[in-house]
């Protein structure tokens, strides 16, 4: 499923920053850029683009009150880029999917790409996509979750089992598993291994990290609307706002 | 002493009740000693009307005065020869009154005026004397309030001032180690120490300007802070944060931990060969908050031994200076450094919840 992408921001590197980030990903097909509102607005209506990004501070109309003109029909999926926080939370009003905040973090370009892939299967009624949503809606504990992995210390091999696992960090291309306060380097890149996990116990709280659904002790609002969680074991780990959804589903359904 | 210009004036209706009172109370108990002696009792009654007659003007003129912020001297000049002439017309009237009424016998004659007006004049000095009483205690009150928020003005712009400053030391190394990144083509990496930069400066740029921020914000820009030092040490950093229960919404000065971090990585880890931990504590008891945070180190540094422990230390000193600040008495900052070197820092607060935020799910297109 391609998704067609309308880049607006009136500084060219800006626009560079992001067509250049989504030729990464094979999916993503820029079909325009421009520089202002009135040119996204025509080009939004003649196009009609999957998702937009959309610079917030732009000379003449906002990124803001672009979207806001257009009917809701109209509207594509939108993330807003700002280079201060200040707009962001309003960006929510004019149903933003999400906003990201210059300079641009890779992880959570990612996470908001993730999030469009899923809000765009959703629209147009395709629940088949390997997405967040289908990974919730998955039956829990299949035979297909492993309840063990081997992780290679030195020469040995020993086995960390699933159920001892508090949180798992990404680690380049590898997945760190902590147990206990040890941290155990399995051979398999986080992304992989998310999709190989029950997500009935395990779930996901970040681009690089995911946890374990016991182990959750405390959850707190951040004022940039991510949140801290707290483990059981004091461990603060920082959930991202793209997964903010999925993570209080999980958490106010049956433990 | 009070401002000249616009003067808050006690109301006049305050002013006339607490003037009016005494004078109606002594009235009505000299009225009693004379019950069924009608002209007595008139006379009385036509006193009371004096009074009132020469109160209204005199407390217009009063208010007059006192909004302009006229001197003491000239007020008490104007004052007195104006509720003299008050004092003798008022009196001139209600004598006139008397005698047409026959409660005082005889035809009206002028000594009976001068023979009157002194107490009516008398009354007259009192109800000003009142007004100006109340006058003064409501300006007083204007004054305590007015100090009270210059006070806390004076606080907030020296905790302003006291706003951790950036260390140059730290941006500089950082963005170094960024040029590094991109000269060896690890792009990911490199933007990613870009936009943990861009998080936490803007953390600290913020103009929002509140002195305190929950634990968790707290928390999240130090973990902010830490990535960046992690990706600069690699593995000669390690790190382990305990956090207690009902801690996360905890009340703590904004960018309390991070000079610490910031001053433990500095001076304890980075500058020993094989690196070394840092240990955050933070727990709850009863109505105080501790936060304990420890870090190997290479001991007492040679500029903290010579004069007081800790007096060399920007960071150390802005925190110590915020919290006395913040909490006055109610605190406690200790630094130590063990045999080992290993440094620690134990602080206790009062725990207080922040308020909660406003946690509205996204509105989101569907």
């Amino acid at each position: 499923m391609t998704m067609r992408v309308l880049v607006v921001d009136d500084e060219p590197l800006a626009r560079r920053g992001i067509t250049t980030r989504l030729s990464t990903h094979a999916d993503m097909q820029v079909i325009g850029e421009v520089g202002d509102g009135e040119a996204a607005l025509s080009a939004i209506v003649d196009n009609a683009p999957d998702l937009v990004f959309m610079d917030v501070q732009m000379p003449g109309m906002s990124g803001l009150e672009t979207l806001a003109l257009l009917s809701p029909r109209e509207r594509p999926l939108a993330i807003f880029l700002t280079a201060y926080d200040q707009f962001a939370l309003r960006a929510f009003d004019v149903h933003a999917l999400d906003y990201l905040l210059k300079p641009i973090d890779d992880e959570r370009f990612a996470e908001a790409l993730d999030h469009a892939r899923d809000m765009l299967a959703l629209r147009r009624g395709r629940d088949q996509q390997p997405g967040l949503q289908a990974l919730l809606s998955a039956p829990t504990a299949g035979p297909d979750h492993p309840s063990r992995f081997a992780v290679r210390t030195g020469n040995r091999v020993i086995f960390v089992a699933a159920r001892d696992i508090d949180w798992i960090e990404a680690m380049g291309d590898y997945a760190g598993l902590h147990v206990d306060g040890k941290v155990h380097l399995l051979r398999e890149p986080l992304h992989q291994l998310a999709h190989r996990l029950d997500p009935a116990q395990f779930v996901r709280i970040h681009r690089s990290t995911i946890v374990r659904v016991d182990r959750i002790a405390e959850m707190e609002a951040l004022s940039n609307r991510d949140s801290l969680l707290r483990l059981h074991d004091g461990t603060p780990l920082r959930a991202s706002r793209t997964y903010g959804d999925a993570l209080r589903t999980v958490l106010a359904g049956p433990a | 002493m009070p401002i000249a210009t616009a003067r808050r004036l006690p109301p006049l209706w305050l002013t006339l009740l607490v003037g009016w009172t005494p004078v109606l109370l002594g009235t009505v108990v000299a009225a009693l000693t004379v019950l069924g002696q009608t002209n007595q009792l008139l006379n009385h009654a036509l006193f009371l009307l004096a009074f009132t007659l020469g109160s209204i003007p005199l407390g217009v003129v009063q208010r007059r005065l006192w909004r302009r912020g006229t001197s003491w001297r000239r007020s008490v000049g104007v004052l007195l020869a104006f509720s003299l002439g008050l004092a003798f017309v008022s009196t001139t009237v209600v004598i006139w009154v008397a005698t047409r009424i026959g409660s005082i016998p005889g035809k009206f004659q002028w000594r009976f005026v001068f023979g009157s007006m002194d107490v009516v004049w008398f009354v007259l000095i009192a109800f000003c004397a009142i007004y100006m009483v109340i006058g003064y205690y409501v300006s007083m009150q204007e004054e305590r309030l007015r100090a009270l928020a210059a006070a806390a003005l004076a606080r907030d712009a020296e905790l302003r001032a006291l706003r951790y400053q950036l260390h140059p030391h730290f941006l500089f190394n950082t963005l170094n180690a960024i040029s590094t990144l991109v000269v060896e083509q690890r792009t990911h990496d490199a933007t990613r120490m870009i936009a943990r930069l861009g998080d936490f400066l803007r953390a600290t740029l913020d103009g929002d300007g509140a002195h305190e921020v929950s634990l968790a914000d707290e928390l999240s820009l130090t973990e902010h802070y830490l990535d960046i030092e992690k990706a600069r040490l690699g593995e000669r950093l390690t790190i382990s944060m305990q956090i207690g229960p009902d801690t996360l919404r905890a009340a703590v000065p904004y960018l309390l931990l991070q000079p610490l971090v910031e001053n433990a990585i500095r001076h304890g880890i980075a500058p020993r060969r094989e690196g070394g931990h840092l240990e955050i504590q933070v727990t709850h008891a009863g109505e105080r908050l501790h936060l304990n945070l420890r870090n190997d180190g290479l001991g007492v540094p040679e500029k903290l031994s010579r004069g007081a422990p800790d007096s060399s230390s920007v960071g150390l000193r802005n925190v110590r200076e915020r919290l006395e600040r913040l909490y006055e008495h109610n605190h406690a900052f200790e630094l130590t450094f063990a045999e080992d070197g290993c440094c620690q820092v134990l602080i206790d607060l009062p725990f207080r919840r922040m308020a909660v935020q406003a946690a509205k799910p996204p509105a989101r297109l569907t």
